[in-house]
């Protein structure tokens, strides 16, 4: 995190610059921001004259520098999207603020993901039971969201997505047993040849977005596929419920290997750090897998103290050992590999299922365990979908 | 007289051994020698000697007649001896005598057979019989000098006889008393050693001198000496009168004077001679050279061979000095010490399995009596006595049941215990025992009931099947009839009393749909095709058909479009069922068509195309029980013109063209295209409640009230190929598994069992059933449990429904 975004105001006319979003170091001390200022001021008015400001940050003096003070103060820039079944996804602000309601979805919103962020508009996607993947586009400082692409092609709900590192493409798996790879990158023209003169179609693009097809489709599994993500930006793995984890090539689409297990898979996490598989599934087991491992499945160990199917795993992007596990009965755990007998911690707050963990990306700064198992279950208490009702 | 009595008859014993060292080998009786001998030379006699003869011996029979009329008082004297002696004497001549005859009599009739059959050989026969004839001739006069022998002997005897009469009366006239007491005598004489008139035994008399008793008779009284006031003077006269007095004398254990008869006198002269006692002992007899030159096949003696004889043996010699050395040197305990302790037999111990009979493979020793317990004793303790109502039950058991024989009772004292009636009888049981028990052993192969249970693998090796509950469907507020699977496995359906119909997406339990139907839901059934999206719904009288919705879009679209292609026939028929196309709201809410019965529906089912679907609407006094649709046509059938009870449930076979019809005790197959009875399952049970047909539809499973679970192999036969009895409840229902050899049963004591049932392409194997896992989770609510199961169609998860209102899978 270097860079924050952030707005200036004043209640003085005279000193008064833009309403616009600025792009600063998060270093940046309350002497940068006042050189920063009378720079802005000397650019409008060229007889300024050096003023020293004193900045309040949501009410608060700006005593040290402002990553510390953002830190300390509990303020975020990390933005959590989630996807419900009441159709819609949201966009909240780490303070547990509903931010932005994405509505669009004609059934339940199975999956979403960030593609990325640059500067103020980023875009993300949602899976659907309605078959239909959407790209969004988010623009963060206008708040808005804007559908620019509807992906069809898949013949069931669309169950889990998948944003390659390159951050151009994504792979979708569905329930119709197919997994599919499409372009993230969004485009003005449409993909498909269609009519112009259509006024209901062109009304419904405007409310959807341009439809996208595939660029290309993969299928081996017999079920229906639960997971996806990406190795590498060659290699592509997902999990079904035929109790096969099943790796790709994603420029050949070729199978690569199969890990089998006897349970139905419902997640899997990839960690680049110790290159292990962790997969959930319908038992109360974690394994962890070798995906070099040519010979077959290999499950390293088993992670064993949920009582229910564990719905979503999900490795620490900063640690190579630590892991987080979301379970039906309620329960989010940390785990350390090291440890396998007993879980870290149990993070017992969530009052129904838990469906979905992640991690932010700032997890690593946080450093005291004590703060961080804070910070893990603020995440999760985001992350999950509280009651169906 | 007694007394010489007893010492006749001690010579005669004297006498008789040395006869018998003699004669032994021919015959004991010393005075039948004579006679006995003769046998070996008549057998040659012709028949005018016999006639001779016996003519003599009659003379001879009539003899001994004479003599005894003419010795009236002789048998009964005391010189019955010398009389007894010739009374055997001539006895044993007629015995013999007769027996001659007889012997002859046969030689002869064999001799005249002999001369009839061989006339041929009768001339060299007569020579030899002239031989036998001079031989004879010579024999014969020694048997014609001993008749005249025995003659003059008889009448030595008459004449004895009448002097022994004359004197006998004699004595008689002197002691009246003494004959009285001789007579007695005989009476208690049973022994002939002792005199036991006197009890005193042998003790010097003179200790009684001075007593007025000389002893004691049997029966304990006094014996008084007979009155003897004798004095020198009266001795005198009587010796001087009494010519009889040099022959009396007195016994000194009665004190009585004896006279001595003649015969008494002459044996007591004869001894005084030195002469044997015995008169007819001939002294001097015919020497019979037995040693001769010539050898017999017989030994004459049965001395045994004397030591000069004996030539010892070199061998045995070296063999004993061995022994002696090696006694010498200690090597060989010549005598074992001699036990001292008693030894006795114990009856009770057991066999010794070392011994040679144990050692013997068939042997079975004898049972043993049981050893006597405490409720034998006379004195039982208390806990060994039988209570009234013991007894009771005791006397009305039967004797074969009764673990005791007797009544244990107690007595004060052990001469108060009475005698054992049983004894008898209880002795001759166990000769019984003893003798009836069978002795043999029997090679009966010694099975341990558990090698008879066929070996099940274990439920571990079986997976996979639900082990763990793993979701439970909250939402429904009352019992939840019906739920079904869509082919996908991704959603559930669910209908329950509180008239809804529930869809819940399996892997996360949400609800995502309910829809309110006009009554309590009796049954659901998804379509199993999977290009069709349409759940038959039926409550009350109606059946609706709903497409949820859900799924591929594609998928729903193409069964509205099924459904609303629909075109009416031109000539429209009466149908059964009432067909409506929904509207409205209810089109809105997923309705699709509303299909009105006559009657209340109580299951749908779909046909494994989903297009037809059968209802089944129990009654019992009509034959419009099912129904059959044909969903794209719209047309109603009832397939059945007769009532054959009241119908449970129904199924279609998965592959072949054929109806499961389940009634109350039966299962019949019909097939649909020739339109007949195919077969008919006897289930064994009271109340069937639920059917499933195995995917391969070869097997059927039946779950009835009785909370019995039949499988049928429809190859073997009507019955039951098993009956399972796992649940404690009725059984509500059954479901197999459409790819994992898997069902499952739900019962109302609130538990899911499933078992592993493997059908095998090889027709020759039978179904292997195991049951794995009982799974509990439903709480009993109203006596209820659960009331439907159903299996994923791809996973090896089974769903319940309960009357809880709650729909629980289990992975």
């Amino acid at each position: 995190m270097s860079q924050v975004q952030a707005r200036f105001f004043t209640e003085n006319k005279k000193y008064l610059v833009d309403d616009v979003p600025f792009s600063i170091p998060a270093a940046s001390e309350v002497a940068d921001l006042s050189g920063v200022i009378n720079k802005l001021l000397e650019a409008n008015n060229d007889g300024h004259k050096h003023v020293e400001f004193d900045f309040l940050v949501r009410g608060q003096f700006l005593r040290t520098k402002l990553a510390n003070h953002m830190e300390t103060e509990n303020i975020s820039t990390v933005w959590i999207l989630t996807g419900s079944y009441d159709k819609t996804a949201r966009i909240w602000s780490m303070e547990g603020k509903a931010v932005m309601t994405v509505a669009g979805h004609t059934d339940v919103v199975k999956d979403v993901a960030w593609v990325k962020r640059d500067g103020l508009s980023s875009l993300l996607l949602t899976t659907s039971l309605d078959q239909t993947i959407m790209l969004w586009e988010w623009n963060s400082e206008r708040n808005e969201v804007k559908a620019r692409h509807c992906c069809r092609g898949h013949a069931g709900s669309v169950d889990t997505v998948a944003v390659d590192p390159s951050r151009t493409k994504f792979c979708s798996g569905s329930w119709d047993k197919m997994l599919k790879i499409w372009s993230a990158v969004p485009t003005v023209e449409e993909d498909e040849m269609e009519e112009p003169n259509r006024p209901r179609k062109k009304q419904k693009t405007e409310q959807m977005g341009l439809t996208r097809t595939p660029l290309m489709t993969i299928s081996g599994h017999n079920e229906a596929v639960s997971s996806v993500l990406w190795m590498d930006a060659e290699e592509l793995c997902s999990a079904s419920w035929d109790h096969t984890i099943r790796l790709w090539d994603a420029e050949t689409g070729g199978q690569k290997s199969t890990l089998t297990g006897n349970k139905v898979f419902n997640c899997i996490s990839y960690s680049p750090l110790c290159r292990r598989l962790a997969s959930g599934s319908t038992d109360r087991h974690v394994r962890l897998w070798d995906p070099r491992s040519k010979d077959g499945s290999l499950v390293l160990l088993s992670l064993t103290s949920h009582n229910g199917w564990v719905t979503a795993v999900r490795w620490s992007p900063s640690h190579e050992h630590q892991l987080v596990s979301g379970s039906l009965d309620n329960v989010v755990k940390l785990w350390d590999t090291r440890s396998c007998k007993a879980p870290l911690y149990d993070l017992a707050a969530h009052e129904d299922k838990v469906l979905c963990v992640d991690w932010t990306e700032n997890g690593l700064i946080l450093k005291g365990p004590s703060t961080n198992h804070q910070q893990v279950r603020k995440l999760l208490t985001f992350t999950y979908m509280n009651s169906f009702n | 007289m007694i007394f010489e009595n007893r010492l006749c008859k001690k010579i005669i014993k004297t006498n008789r051994p040395r006869r018998r060292l003699t004669f032994d080998v021919i015959d004991s009786n010393p005075h039948g020698r004579i006679f006995s001998m003769r046998p070996t030379h008549t057998g040659t006699m012709s028949k005018l000697k016999n006639k001779k003869r016996n003519l003599e011996e009659n003379e001879d029979e009539q003899l001994p007649i004479f003599d005894k009329d003419g010795g009236k008082d002789g048998p009964h004297l005391d010189d019955g001896d010398e009389d007894q002696g010739d009374l055997s004497e001539s006895e044993e001549s007629v015995f013999s005598g007769l027996e001659e005859s007889g012997s002859d009599s046969d030689d002869e009739e064999e001799e005249e057979e002999d001369e009839e059959d061989g006339s041929e050989e009768k001339s060299s026969d007569v020579e030899e019989d002239k031989t036998d004839r001079q031989l004879s001739a010579k024999e014969v006069i020694k048997p014609q000098t001993d008749v005249q022998n025995s003659k003059e002997k008889k009448k030595k005897k008459k004449a004895a006889g009448k002097e022994g009469g004359e004197e006998s009366v004699v004595a008689d006239r002197d002691s009246g008393l003494q004959i009285s007491s001789q007579v007695d005598e005989y009476e208690h004489d049973t022994s002939d050693e002792e005199d036991i008139r006197n009890t005193v035994g042998n003790i010097p008399m003179e200790w009684y001198k001075d007593y007025p008793h000389i002893g004691y008779d049997l029966d304990g009284k006094k014996l008084f000496k007979p009155i003897r006031n004798k004095d020198e003077l009266d001795e005198f006269l009587d010796k001087m009168e009494n010519p009889d007095y040099w022959r009396t004398v007195q016994d000194k254990m009665t004190g009585a004077d004896i006279r001595l008869s003649d015969e008494q006198v002459d044996l007591v002269h004869r001894l005084q001679q030195g002469k044997f006692g015995d008169v007819n002992f001939n002294e001097y007899e015919p020497a019979i050279d037995f040693f001769s030159n010539e050898v017999m096949i017989h030994p004459v003696t049965n001395r045994p061979q004397d030591k000069r004889s004996f030539i010892p043996s070199l061998i045995e010699k070296e063999k004993v000095g061995k022994l002696v050395h090696a006694i010498k040197m200690g090597w060989i305990k010549p005598r074992r010490p001699k036990e001292t302790t008693p030894q006795y037999y114990d009856l009770w111990a057991k066999e010794d399995p070392n011994s040679i009979l144990g050692r013997h493979k068939m042997h079975v020793p004898a049972p043993k009596m049981k050893l006597p317990g405490h409720e034998e004793s006379y004195n039982p303790p208390p806990e060994y006595l039988m209570s009234e109502e013991e007894r009771l039950a005791w006397e009305q058991q039967d004797p074969e049941d009764r673990k005791l024989s007797f009544l244990p009772q107690k007595f004060a004292c052990l001469r108060a215990v009475p005698a054992y009636s049983r004894f008898i009888h209880e002795r001759f049981e166990r000769c019984l025992d003893l003798y009836l028990c069978p002795r043999q052993r029997k090679m009966r192969v010694n099975v341990n009931p558990e090698d008879l249970i066929p070996k099940l693998p274990k439920p571990k090796d079986l997976q996979p099947f639900p082990t763990t509950q793993s979701l439970v469907y909250r939402g429904h507020s009352s019992l939840v009839r019906s739920i079904s699977v869509s082919p996908s496995g991704q959603w559930l359906v669910s209908g329950s009393d509180d008239c809804t119909v529930r869809f819940w997406e399996v892997s996360t339990a949400r609800c995502l749909k309910t829809v309110e139907v006009g009554g309590a839901v009796k049954g659901v059934a998804w379509n199993p095709n999977p290009s069709i999206c349409l759940v038959a719904v039926s409550y009350d009288d109606t059946v609706v058909l709903l497409n949820p919705g859900l799924g591929d879009r594609l998928v729903c679209t193409a069964s509205d479009q099924l459904i609303s292609s629909y075109e009416e026939p031109e000539e429209v028929k009466d149908q059964l069922v009432q067909w409506a196309v929904a509207e409205g709201e209810g089109h809105e809410q997923g309705h699709r068509l509303i299909l009105k019965h006559p009657k209340a529906v109580r299951q749908v089912t779909w046909h494994g195309k989903g297009d037809y679907l059968a209802c089944v609407m129990p009654d019992n006094g009509s034959s419009l029980q099912v129904v059959i649709h044909q969903v794209s046509k719209r047309r109603t059938q009832n397939p059945f013109r007769k009532n054959k009870g009241l119908v449970q449930c129904v199924s279609f076979h998965p592959i072949r063209p054929y109806f499961f019809v389940a009634t109350q005790r039966y299962v019949r197959v019909y097939n649909l295209i020739k339109q007949e009875l195919t077969k008919k399952l006897m289930a064994n049970c009271k109340w069937i409640s639920s059917m499933a047909i195995h995917p391969g539809g070869d097997n059927v499973i039946c779950g009835s009230y009785d909370c019995r679970l039949a499988w049928f192999d429809l190859d073997l036969s009507t019955k039951p190929y098993k009956v399972l009895r796992h649940h404690k409840k009725a059984l509500r229902s059954v479901a197999y598994h459409r790819h994992y050899p898997l069902f499952a049963s739900g019962s109302d004591d609130g538990s899911v069992i499933v078992c592993h049932g493997m059908v095998y392409n090889d027709l020759l194997q039978n179904p292997l059933i195991v049951p794995v896992k009982v799974l509990k989770g439903h709480t009993i609510t109203h006596d209820l449990g659960v009331l439907d199961v159903t299996f994923h169609p791809t996973q090896p998860w089974v769903f319940s429904s309960g009357s809880d209102g709650t729909v629980r899978l289990f992975t």
